[in-house]
């Protein structure tokens, strides 16, 4: 369980950490990923609803305490992702190794939308509703783009950290 | 009956998660500056400055290097603009330096004070912003060198300043600037041209917009001098504006048709690259706290 917590928590600070330095300046078209809701989405995919809202909160919290924005957004968001991605994960079946780049691209693109609304409703984000759609969309590609590079090492730091793992000598 | 009793937990976990959300935008709405969650950032932001200096230091060049090859297909039309450019600059160099002869005598004889505060303090960029809707950068200096809320920071020299933002919030080791792209970013800004001044406010990834000036104001975006905008300084009831004058803001890139005949507004293109930038100096203005530009 500590242990869990433990890789846990670093997948999550290693992915602020990249967020707020190396992909800040690695903009396409105007857009950068966002490593937080990929991780969330990965997460939840792997681990299931709980670990997903959990992770998502946390994370969340931690991004909103580095933003110079409302804080409480980003973890409200993520916690619904991730519990959601968490939930859906039973009614997917495909075996496809294409699934998880296309789950975390539509969820990506839901979860970038539901934040601007957020902070739309809260009067805090100004601006067109052509440019949300724009940067929730690049958002999505950019993370689709990721996951593959990404999601097998998360598998491999989820399924480590897993309780009751065989040993095998 | 397990997978039920599960399922509720679940669902009671999301819920107490997504209240605490909930209660964290309220405090933080009605909080405002100095409470207890301002207190609560401020340390994870120390927390995090060492981690992202080390990070910055480690990824810059691999950064650098695929940022280039995103700009690879503009570098060869901005060659050749570039060489265009430094051709003519050369040509007015010449007529330039006599005149700069001609205005240090002049300043000199008036006696004025350098536009910019000598106590500049010089720090490197060890971090961005943090998602696509905060157009902010992390600095490696803070309060303990003399940084404050509200100062402006700027890149280039202390003698041809480009405007980078203002600091919005500071820990003993790090800084948080504003960028003047950020939508909440708003400076008085003069038309190199005619002097007519306005307000500039960021636009996001968008060029800026700069509003309120005079319909009469004529903008020539044909002649072969670019319109620049700098910043001016104002005084209100005693307030002094937070930014010192003769900060270059950017360059005219279009001007705004509307029916509207109150005003004109303009667009205007940052003289900063904010995905290149490495190093700023925070100026040590008088006055710190305080309203829009």
């Amino acid at each position: 369980m500590v242990r869990r917590v433990l890789s846990l928590t670093a997948v999550v600070v290693t992915a602020l950490l990249l967020q707020s330095t190396v992909f800040g300046q690695l903009r396409l078209l105007g857009v950068r990923p966002e490593l937080l809701y990929l991780v969330t989405i990965v997460i939840a995919l792997l681990e299931g609803p709980n670990e997903g809202a959990v992770v998502g909160f946390a994370g969340g919290l931690m991004q909103d305490f580095l933003m110079n924005q409302p804080k409480g957004i980003t973890a409200l968001t993520l916690t619904l992702l991730g519990y959601a991605v968490g939930m859906l994960r039973q009614f997917i079946t495909s075996p496809s190794p294409l699934l998880p780049t296309v789950v975390v691209g539509v969820g990506t693109a839901a979860g970038i939308a539901f934040y601007e609304i957020v902070s739309l409703l809260l009067g805090n984000l100004d601006m067109t509703a052509a440019y949300g759609v724009k940067v929730a969309v690049l958002t999505a590609v950019y993370n689709a783009v990721l996951t593959p590079i990404l999601y097998p090492l998360l598998r491999r730091i989820s399924e480590g950290s897993r309780p009751r793992r065989v040993v095998r000598f | 009956m397990a997978t039920r009793s599960r399922l509720r937990s679940t669902r009671l976990l999301v819920v107490v998660l997504v209240t605490a959300s909930l209660a964290i935008i309220t405090i933080d709405y009605r909080q405002g500056q100095g409470g207890p969650l301002e207190g609560l950032g401020r340390g994870a932001q120390t927390a995090m400055a060492p981690l992202q200096r080390a990070a910055e230091t480690v990824t810059r060049p691999v950064g650098n290097f695929l940022s280039g090859l995103a700009h690879l297909p503009s570098l060869e039309g901005d060659n050749q603009t570039l060489r265009e450019q430094l051709a003519d600059a050369q040509t007015q160099l010449t007529t330039d330096q006599e005149l700069q002869q001609r205005v240090a005598t002049l300043e000199d004889l008036l006696g004025l004070r350098g536009t910019l505060d000598p106590e500049a303090v010089p720090a490197v960029v060890i971090g961005n912003g943090v998602s696509n809707f905060d157009w902010t950068i992390t600095i490696d200096k803070g309060s303990s060198d003399g940084i404050a809320v509200g100062q402006p920071v700027v890149t280039g020299s202390s003698t041809s300043p480009r405007l980078v933002g203002i600091v919005v919030s500071v820990t003993p080791v790090s800084s948080d600037i504003e960028l003047l792209i950020d939508q909440h970013f708003q400076v008085a800004g003069r038309l190199s041209t005619s002097g007519e001044t306005g307000l500039v406010q960021g636009q996001g990834e968008q060029d800026l917009s700069m509003g309120l000036i005079s319909p009469d104001a004529q903008v020539d975006l044909n002649s072969d001098q670019p319109v620049e905008v700098f910043t001016v300084s104002y005084e209100i009831n005693g307030e002094h504006g937070r930014f010192p004058p003769d900060i270059l803001i950017g360059e005219v890139a279009s001007v705004v048709k509307n029916s509207n005949t109150l005003e004109t507004s303009v667009t205007v293109r940052p003289a900063v690259d904010f995905s290149a930038l490495q190093y700023v100096l925070v100026l040590h203005t008088g006055r710190s706290e305080g309203g829009p530009g």
